[in-house]
């Protein structure tokens, strides 16, 4: 088969599964069937991007077929197709594996759902799976933008899972509303690039000028979708959903997509040094904020999705710093040991049903695996020596070095520092210590829920040393010096945090300035901000429009009516229904059509 | 076949004929006519879809008939790719209409008959080549909604206030009298303006005609363009529901039944802009192109106060005829950006919009005659009694905020690009901010309802859709995700039509719009 | 006698129909002002007629007068009807086509 073909299958796999089952509904109402379909689906698109992996390592070079899709004045204003290259590639195979593990892991652990319920979870992620495998193939912004808005809906129904419940509900409004408020800027990043190039590729050149517009709109979706500051806080409501959508979604891809587009768009950015020290700023400011929020929360997966945007934070940082490559090593290393770690601690909120910390304690003794599991990532997160991470956040913090960037350097140390001590905090709340009343009960999940732990865990732990590979296929140098000022610092960070977070979590102690940390976390000025801006701005002026059109423009309509009816009213007056008086005006009408025929 | 155009027109219209010599008590056999009647049209429209050809373009499928040949006017159908799209969803949206009223009661044979005769004139607004014929049919498509509203809608209240409460004592606000009053009225209006502009262009072609293509070949004199643009524009805007002549369609679409709204928002609105487009902006081009920036700056007042209405609404019907006005906004955008890109996204915009709010009404329609309120805030976690209609009306408000995968996103996309090409390109800025604010109000509607703990008391035996109630919902949904993921079904058509039509407008406004030659960048 | 004092005649008759006209309520009373002013219309016929030669307008008094008496009738029917309908011949009550 050719790249084209096994690009398309990797693609439109899923989506067949999605519609064989959204069609044929008994499977979907069955339950069972729903999930293998779905887990074929997956299979084959993860086989067909192995595949082209495989073909790569050969040698098999760069693919870009389009087709037109929009027609304008007999040519094609818009296109869609494939393209294959040494980006979308390594993100197919990321996706491929991760969506696979985690919907394997949801066999298990979406058992108890009802049939229908269950058919409904796997008819979604097969959808959620082709959403982004089109965001990952895209050649242009536009087929992007389609697969990027999809993802958000596939989102918005999985976060919206337990519809039942008022909170979810809401969490998945939210999330929607947040992200498309961000991708009106993306929007309007191809309207701008549409209008001065004709085109929607982010291989064109216009002008300084123009890119800063693009790039500048562009990163506002990435805001939005990458939960980035101050768009970040659909991201810990986003935990309302099932714990493998937030790991699959939330965390590894989905999530991940803004730094996908960006690292995409990079000959674009990089016509806009403004808006790359825009990026600068603002990843490290979310990294170090959310980090900081990640410390004092007591569930298990808020912890993990504030690490998230963190994470995030990093890999916009990087993409800031104008190395792409960096950023999108970043991304792929975080989908696994991301997505380790969120399928983890599902396992552990299965076995002790409860998202929080204060439940669980000394797990280590019933679910060892589990426990090395979650061990893995979190090291690999922290950035411990040998891990993915490590390697990774070496090369986004080594790309700040210099250029005058110290202080995101400096805020993305101190991350690095909070990332290991929150971690800490997690690995021994739940894990260390003696079993908690709840925990006394808990055991291991079948197969289905473990193997998926041990699948992630291999990249977890390893895929930091394919970052030579991925470097050459960007046509990216990449060199590691171990024993440059960056990696000695960060891997001391990572060092100094697990001790401290050892010292001052071992007996149960808080972390210092957790209750400032709290009280901020409690008063959630930028979620106020916006729920204000939602009630007063958005609501207000609707209520307003609303009053005015029944109002005033109707009633202006109804008072034309009104008029008619009332000036005919009048006018009625005028007919007397005395014989004398029409006589009379016969004769006035007389005298004075004779008085106009004198004077002419 | 040399007449399918007039079959088309004339299948609906037999069928009403017939209809008067069935007796009312055989309902089955209504029922069988009607449908007949709408299969036969709608067949035709697809067989016109597979006739014409797309490489040679211009007018198919001519016929002509004379009717007054004195006064030059002629029974001449032809089609164009314009008007494909539009005779598709005429039928589409005909077949569904009259497949969802089949659980009418009251008085159920006039019902069908005055809907066919309705969809009998839509059809022949989009195939007539004659004005004066042209304006018979959208005569005939206007009028019987009077009935169809006054006798077969329904009521609500609405509290008087604001500086014009005195009107209140007159009428009945929001009854379904004053519905189809208004609508009537304030249409009929518009008909004047339009019969005006109508006779200027017969005595000023010169050639005493209403012929559309005779007429088209004449450019007539500017200071005649314009008197005659305006009076297009406004009598043809207000069935499109151009501000400040919208507010018809609240009360109207609210107020009138399922099939009727149906027809209404997902036609008939079309005929509007149809006319804006056809009659003003291809007859009297150079009037157009200086009238332009306000049309479009209406446009753009739609589609904002449109969505902020719709937001602020508590009544289901309210909302969905709000997001027709704001919607029909993005149509008239289109039409004022006078490039291909924004011509080909506003005939785009009615189909996609049409079958989107078709969708809607058909589904609102079903909601209602189960939780007998329209009141969204009585409503709560109906997907778990009615999951399929919850599903499709999740789609229908996807299709409204313009979600790629459905038909709306191609068409605000294409409207919004020509928009941003043009010069007025701030236009595109509010357009896309209405698309967000259609988000933040659709979506709360969808929570609302179906969203939400399963519901207990009298919504807890709520069904699903049944038997004839799944026709509208499966074939409007899956045509809104057709013609999302695969444009060119129907752009093929339109950008024909939009290609020829575009050359006849002022060589100044082609220059403007289209970029330069080797501007666009190639990839590698 | 000149033509002068007839056109006089003519338009004195006139001023007095229409004085009748506008100030009697009585039917019979405004029946007889429109003859009245129907006569003044006839003396000029005759009047000009006379002064003037020629028969055609001799024909027309006489057709006009053989009119004038149909529409008499007609309306004293009338008057007749009204009588009836309100026990009174007073036209002011024959309002009915206002409601």
């Amino acid at each position: 088969m050719t790249p084209v073909t096994l690009a398309l299958v990797a693609t439109f796999a899923p989506a067949v599964a999605a519609l064989l089952l959204l069609i044929v509904f008994p499977l979907r109402h069955k339950g069972a069937p729903a999930a293998w379909i779905c887990l074929l689906g997956s299979v084959v698109s993860l086989g067909a991007a192995l595949k082209l992996l495989v073909d790569r390592l050969g040698g098999a070079g760069d693919t870009r077929v389009t087709a037109p899709w929009i027609m304008e004045n007999g040519r094609a204003m818009a296109e869609m197709g494939v393209l294959i290259d040494g980006v979308s590639l390594p993100m197919l195979v990321i996706v491929g594996v991760v969506a696979l593990c985690v919907q394997l892991f949801s066999v298990a652990y979406m058992h108890d759902e009802a049939p229908r319920a269950f058919g409904r979870y796997f008819t979604l992620h097969a959808l959620f799976l082709f959403s982004m495998n089109v965001v990952v193939i895209s050649p242009n912004l536009l087929q992007l933008f389609a697969g990027w808005e999809l993802v958000g809906l596939t989102s918005y129904l999985l976060i919206g899972f337990y519809f039942a419940k008022p909170s979810a509900a809401k969490a998945a409004v939210k999330a929607f509303w947040m992200t498309k408020l961000a991708d009106m800027g993306f929007l309007f990043g191809l309207l701008v690039l549409y209008v001065f190039t004709g085109g929607f590729e982010w291989t064109s050149q216009p002008t300084t000028l123009v890119a800063t517009w693009v790039t500048a709109l562009l990163f506002v979706a990435v805001i939005g979708k990458s939960a980035q500051f101050p768009l970040h806080i659909w991201l810990p409501d986003a935990m309302e959903g099932p714990t493998p959508v937030s790991a699959l979604l939330h965390a590894a891809t989905m999530v991940a997509a803004g730094v996908f587009l960006v690292v995409r768009a990079d000959p674009l950015f990089a016509l806009a040094p403004g808006t790359r020290e825009v990026m600068l700023w603002i990843g490290s400011v979310t990294a170090l904020f959310a980090a900081c929020l990640a410390l004092v929360q007591s569930d298990i997966k808020k912890v993990l999705a504030y690490s998230t945007a963190s994470q995030l934070g990093y890999m916009v940082a990087a993409l800031g710093a104008g190395n792409a490559f960096a950023g999108f090593f970043h991304l792929g290393t975080h989908a696994f040991f991301k997505a380790l770690l969120f399928l983890a601690a599902g396992s552990v909120i299965h076995a002790v049903h409860s998202n929080s910390l204060e439940d669980m304690g000394g797990l280590r003794k019933k679910l060892p695996l589990t426990t090395v599991a979650f061990g893995i990532g979190a090291l690999s997160l922290a950035g411990f020596p040998g891990f993915a991470g490590f390697f990774s956040k070496d090369l986004v913090l080594t790309s700040l070095e210099g250029k005058g960037n110290w202080i995101p350097w400096t805020m993305l140390m101190g991350s690095a520092f909070l990332t290991a001590f929150y971690m800490g905090r997690v690995l021994i709340k739940a894990f260390g210590g003696e079993l908690s009343e709840k925990s006394a009960h808990a055991h291991e999940g079948g197969p289905a829920m473990t193997g998926p732990l041990v699948i992630l865990a291999i990249p977890a732990l390893a895929s930091g040393f394919l970052g030579g590979w991925i470097g050459t296929q960007m046509h990216h140098a990449h060199e590691l010096h171990f024993l440059a000022l960056t990696p000695v610092v960060a891997s001391s960070m990572s060092l100094i945090g697990l001790t401290a977070a050892w010292f001052v979590f071992r007996n149960g102690g808080k972390a210092p300035f957790a209750g400032t940390l709290e009280r901020l976390d409690a008063f959630s000025l930028v979620d106020k901000t916006w729920a204000a801006g939602y009630q007063v701005g958005l609501l207000g002026i609707s209520g307003i429009a609303g009053w005015i059109d029944r109002y005033l423009v109707d009633g202006l309509m109804n008072f034309g009516a009104w008029s008619t009816l009332e000036g005919g009213e009048s006018a009625r007056r005028l007919q007397t229904g005395r014989v004398r008086d029409y006589a009379l005006m016969v004769v006035a009408g007389v005298v004075v059509l004779a008085l106009i025929g004198v004077l002419r | 076949m040399n007449h399918l155009l007039s079959i088309t027109i004339a299948a609906p219209a037999i069928a009403a004929a017939v209809l008067i010599f069935v007796p009312n008590s055989n309902r089955v056999a209504v029922r069988m006519i009607s449908v007949v009647g709408a299969a036969i049209s709608l067949v035709t429209s697809i067989w016109v879809a597979f006739l014409y050809d797309r490489a040679l373009g211009g007018f198919q499928l001519l016929e002509t008939f004379p009717l007054v040949p004195s006064m030059g006017i002629h029974l001449k159908f032809a089609v164009d790719g314009w008007g494909v799209p539009l005779l598709l969803l005429t039928g589409v949206i005909l077949f569904t209409g009259v497949i969802t009223s089949w659980t009418l009661a009251k008085r159920d044979k006039e019902f069908f008959m005055l809907t066919l005769l309705l969809v009998a004139g839509v059809f022949g607004v989009f195939v007539s080549q004659d004005l004066f014929v042209f304006f018979l049919f959208y005569e005939i498509a206007v009028l019987p909604m009077y009935l169809l509203i006054g006798i077969w809608g329904s009521s609500h209240k609405v509290e008087p206030s604001g500086p014009f409460k005195f009107v209140w004592k007159r009428f009945e606000v929001g009854s379904r009298e004053y519905a189809a009053m208004k609508l009537t009225l304030m249409l009929l209006v518009g008909s004047a303006a339009i019969m005006v502009a109508m006779f200027l262009l017969w005595v000023n072609s010169g050639a005493k005609t209403f012929d559309l293509q005779v007429l088209e070949a004449t450019r007539f004199p500017i200071s005649v363009q314009h008197v005659i643009f305006p009076l297009v524009w406004l009598g043809f805007g207000t069935l499109a529901g151009v501000f400040p002549f919208h507010t018809w369609s609240p009360d109207g679409h609210a107020s009138a039944p399922t099939a009727v709204s149906m027809i209404h928002a997902g036609v008939l609105m079309k005929l509007g802009a149809f006319g804006v487009l056809r009659v003003g902006m291809v007859l009297v081009p150079d009037a157009a192109a200086i009238w332009a920036p306000l049309v479009g700056a209406v446009a753009v007042v739609n589609i904002l106060y449109g969505a902020l209405c719709a937001a602020s609404q508590k009544d289901l019907k309210y909302i969905i005829a709000y997001s027709s006005v704001s919607h029909m906004g993005v149509v008239m955008l289109g039409i004022a950006t006078m490039n291909a890109a924004g011509w080909n996204g506003a005939v785009y915009q009615m189909v996609a919009h049409g079958i989107m709010t078709g969708l809607f009404f058909a589904l609102v329609g079903l909601v209602y005659e189960r939780a007998h309120t329209r009141t969204i805030a009585k409503m709560g976690g109906f997907a778990h009694v009615m999951p399929v209609v919850a599903g499709f009306f999740t789609l229908a408000c996807l299709s409204s905020l313009g979600l790629p995968g459905t038909a709306g996103f191609v068409a605000e996309f294409m409207v919004f690009a020509g928009a941003a090409k043009g010069v007025n390109w701030w236009w595109a800025i509010p357009g896309v901010l209405g698309a967000f604010v259609t988000a933040v109000y659709v979506l709360r509607a969808v929570k609302t309802i179906f969203w939400g703990p399963k519901p207990e008391g009298e919504y807890a035996h709520l069904t699903d859709a049944r038997s004839t109630e799944w026709a509208a919902p499966l074939v409007l949904g899956s045509l809104l995700v057709i013609f999302g993921f695969y444009p060119r079904v129907l752009l093929d058509f339109i950008d024909v039509a939009s290609q020829t039509n575009l050359k006849r407008l002022p060589a100044a406004v082609t220059a403007q719009v289209t970029p330069p030659a080797g501007e666009k960048v190639v990839a590698r | 006698m000149t033509l002068t004092g007839c056109i006089t005649l003519a338009a004195a008759l006139l001023c007095i129909g229409i004085y009748g006209l506008v100030t009697r309520k009585q039917a019979v009373a405004m029946l007889l002002s429109v003859e009245l002013m129907a006569n003044s219309a006839n003396i000029l016929f005759a009047a000009f007629a006379h002064f003037r030669g020629g028969a055609s307008a001799q024909v027309f008094v006489l057709f006009a007068l053989a009119i004038t008496v149909a529409e008499v009738a007609v309306g004293l029917a009338l008057v007749m009807l009204i009588y009836r309908r309100h026990g009174d011949t007073t036209l002011d009550l024959a309002s009915e086509a206002k409601q």
